[in-house]
């Protein structure tokens, strides 16, 4: 069971032209930044191409891709290197802007795509439940955040109501 | 014995923050290993609950007259 192979999969899928940006996010992202939380699965960020004639977007060029490779599906997961995976569009302006905005990370000279610290935090204060915020304290906690792009970020896109409840729920302010 | 809660609340976050500066291969190492315990120990729970310990009733006996057209 390796996330390595996880990420060689992604940069493979991209080479070959099957999936185009991608970013992770999710825990595995946050992971980049902050101590390593036990997660189920990696939530991999994607533009979705939709099918020519159709206004819906398919994963089926993914799915097939992967089961060539012996991938297995689990429900809305396709598992790689012993790893559910989740292929997800970006559902919100928000997380439209973190796909692009997402950073280049080398892993043991593997690179990958991820978002950046600012917009995982911006997207667990969005999302808002009992483990997303949890994880935005920990992101204030260990200090992994640039303030002022969060601020940024939050006044972007119409959370700063959010943040202020989070303040005062969470760091007495 | 006692406790001191504020030395014990500092020393998590102090390893949380040891654990956070580690490399980001070595945190997904983490990742891999965690992940491994969890379906070991789901794995283990599983195989407890299909031992002959747990209680099962049949299901009911439903002729067509008693179903509900599924």
């Amino acid at each position: 069971m390796k996330i390595r192979h996880v990420l060689t999969t992604l940069n493979q899928m991209q080479a070959d032209g099957i999936i185009d940006r991608f970013a992770i996010g999710g825990a595995v992202g946050a992971t980049f930044y902050l101590e390593p939380v036990d997660t189920l699965d990696v939530d991999v960020f994607i533009t979705f191409q939709s099918e020519p004639g159709s206004l819906l977007v398919s994963v089926s060029p993914i799915f097939d891709y992967l089961r060539g490779f012996g991938c297995q599906m689990e429900g809305e997961y396709i598992v790689i290197g012993g790893w559910p995976v989740q292929f997800l569009p970006p559902t919100s302006p928000l997380v439209e802007e973190a796909l692009v905005e997402a950073v280049t990370r080398d892993v043991e000279e593997i690179g990958t795509r991820v978002f950046t610290a600012e917009h995982l935090a911006a997207i667990a204060l969005q999302t808002g439940r009992a483990k997303d915020k949890a994880r935005l304290l920990q992101f204030i906690e260990e200090a992994a955040l640039d303030a002022e792009r969060f601020q940024r970020i939050i006044v972007r896109h119409a959370l700063v109501d959010h943040w202020q409840r989070f303040q005062r729920q969470f760091l007495d302010v | 014995m006692s406790y001191d809660l504020q030395r014990i609340l500092e020393s998590k976050r102090t390893l949380r923050q040891r654990l956070a500066a580690r490399p980001v291969a070595e945190k997904l190492q983490m990742l891999d290993a965690m992940r491994e315990r969890a379906l070991a120990i789901r794995g283990s729970a599983l195989s407890k609950v299909s031992e002959s310990t747990v209680a099962r009733e049949d299901p009911p006996n439903l002729g067509p007259s008693e179903s509900h057209g599924e």
